[in-house]
């Protein structure tokens, strides 16, 4: 039915601050239902890259295609990139912390009647089918009853995710979401990622350690100093080939 | 793990749940209990004259309409220490129309009216200007008072007239039930409002927006919340209710003074700390600020029923205060 194999795609993308180019010329793309892993140290442009793709900020020059229409740069916003399914997921920014579960999942999107009064049970019950699917498994996290103060930091990525997922988000796309997590954490992130793919959804992992992205992504995209630097598939090289890879085009620029 | 173990689990999550959810309210309860008892031993023949209740029902629901509407902002993140300039704002736009018209429901209206403007100017200052909320309402709580004593020049303006026309008898007329004095209308009112306040924060959309725009604003900006829309009508709610908390406060007397709400400040501020509701933002309690606004507004006359000079009032809400604070710390705590 579409047009394109692409879902996203970002073509000749320019971007500077100040004297700072931060991105020169970068070609980027994600297919449906596909998990891509952007990988590069601190300062190679992932984070401009994904703000640009987000509606944050625009870019000086290049295009935009999401699911093969081209986006009126000028009049692309953070709303809009949003109303097109595109998500983004913060650790820090994605959640209310003293808020239960239901509130966080419904945040902005509260079910109410007309008069704007809450349908509290209906959402508690919809977080609850969400959770166990998402892959909470433990009886003691419920939408009403758990405070997100009291989970993990993996789990509140979990419940990012799913929140993103129950609202249709076509791309999800992770913002190092595993800094700072212990293996056991990371794992339960790599689980939720997991979810997205099998849910036919894509989604862009974001991270400077290509042992976090590799057990999960599909493809791997490298960036460098504001270039796209690599480009491989799984299925194509091992993750001893990429780590060599990975020194050599940081070790040359 | 069976089937059976999992629903044990949740059902004494449950229990827990409902313990801590409300541990705040039974601590704030046992507070007012224990200090009603201390008075009541103290002057036990105060205590038992439905007098003292008339009296305290007559002034408690000024307060306890100021900190019905700081809660919310509160609860949003914000603060205001403008509401007792508006207060008497909004009472010398009602005495003003009063003196000229002769027409109570129209003075009541201006009053109403005066009070969401001036409440709104202080949610344009913090939305569009972007000055924090704690400065910009500093300003206008100055200079609000500046403009009604420039005009009074520090008279007061005597209400005697409004006396068994239909606003006075609809806002402090005296019920005829319970106590031999009648129970005083605003006193009814208090709790109609905070019925309506519990329901608004805690079951409307409105209400949610607050929560989650104080707990985490960026994240409440990402899903979509309009949060500089919440803060504007956070002002707002805190300018009518406070226009409305004034007029009581001038009914009651039948006079309006210039120099209304002061005291009010740091009491309608104290009842909401005392309650429960945390500086912090993302969470309120009606409940307790409706009871923290009882406790602090009986303290008065307890003291001085009991025999203690004036000065130990004070002493009283300091303390008041202070415990207050240390159970909400030891709850949170151990909610951690």
């Amino acid at each position: 039915m579409s047009k394109t194999e692409y879902l996203v795609e970002m073509k000749n993308i320019w971007k500077s601050f100040g004297d700072v180019i931060a991105l020169k010329g970068v070609d980027f793309y994600v297919k449906f239902n596909e998990v891509v892993g952007l990988v590069g140290d601190n300062g190679a442009g992932k984070s401009t890259l994904i703000k640009i793709l987000t509606g944050v900020y625009p870019p000086d020059k290049g295009e935009i295609y999401i699911n093969g229409e081209k986006i009126d740069i000028k009049r692309y916003s953070v709303k809009k990139a949003r109303e097109m399914g595109i998500e983004t997921v913060y650790q820090e920014r994605a959640l209310a912390e003293q808020q239960a579960l239901w509130r966080n999942i419904f945040m902005g999107r509260e079910m109410t009647n007309r008069f704007g009064s809450l349908k509290i049970k209906e959402m508690k019950q919809e977080t609850n089918k969400l959770l166990r699917w998402i892959g909470f498994t433990s009886p003691a996290i419920s939408s009403e009853l758990t405070i997100v103060r009291n989970l993990s930091g993996g789990e509140k990525q979990g419940v990012a995710i799913a929140r993103a997922l129950y609202f249709k988000a076509n791309l999800i796309i992770l913002d190092e979401p595993t800094i700072g997590l212990s293996l056991t954490e990371t794992e339960k992130v790599l689980n939720f990622v997991k979810k997205i793919k099998e849910e036919g959804k894509s989604c862009i992992f974001i991270s400077h350690n290509i042992y976090h992205v590799y057990p999960i992504a599909d493809r791997f995209v490298i960036l460098d100093k504001g270039k796209n630097v690599g480009e491989y598939y799984k299925k194509d090289v091992t993750l001893e080939r990429i780590v060599e890879e990975l020194r050599r085009v940081t070790m040359v620029g | 793990m069976g089937e059976e173990f999992a629903m044990k689990i949740i059902f004494i999550n449950k229990i827990l749940y409902q313990f801590r959810k409300y541990k705040l309210q039974i601590s704030i309860s046992g507070i007012a209990f224990l200090l009603l008892t201390g008075f009541f031993i103290g002057n036990p023949n105060l205590f038992l004259s439905s007098y003292t209740y008339a009296a305290l029902m007559s002034v408690i629901p000024i307060t306890i309409i100021l900190a019905l509407s700081l809660t919310f902002v509160i609860a949003c993140g914000e603060i205001d220490l403008s509401f007792p300039s508006i207060m008497s704002f909004s009472s010398w736009v009602f005495s003003s129309i009063w003196k000229i018209t002769g027409n109570d429901i129209l003075a009541f209206l201006g009053c109403l009216v005066s009070g969401i403007l001036v409440g709104a100017l202080n949610g344009l200052l913090i939305v569009k200007a972007r000055i924090p909320s704690f400065l910009a309402t500093i300003g206008t709580m100055f200079f609000w008072r500046g403009v009604v004593m420039v005009i009074t020049e520090g008279w007061t303006i005597s209400l005697a007239g409004t006396k068994g026309k239909i606003i006075h008898t609809l806002l402090v007329g005296r019920i005829p039930i319970i106590i031999k004095e009648g129970v005083p209308a605003q006193m009814v009112w208090a709790i109609v409002l905070a019925i309506i306040c519990y329901f608004l924060l805690n079951r409307h959309k409105y209400g949610a927006h607050i929560l989650v725009t104080g707990d985490n604003i960026e994240a409440a900006k990402v899903m979509g919340v309009n949060t500089d829309k919440i803060k504007f009508l956070v002002f707002i709610h805190m300018g009518l209710f406070s226009s409305l908390a004034g007029i009581i406060s001038s009914l009651e007397i039948l006079t309006y003074w210039p120099t209304m709400g002061e005291i009010h400040l740091l009491l309608a501020i104290a009842s909401v700390v005392v309650g429960g509701t945390p500086f912090t933002g993302g969470s309120g309690s009606i409940f307790g600020s409706f009871i923290g606004a009882c406790i602090l507004g009986t303290i008065e006359t307890g003291i001085l029923g009991i025999g203690l000079t004036g000065f130990w009032v004070r002493l009283l809400y300091g303390f008041i205060i202070i415990v207050s604070l240390i159970f909400q710390v030891i709850i949170r705590g151990i909610k951690k």
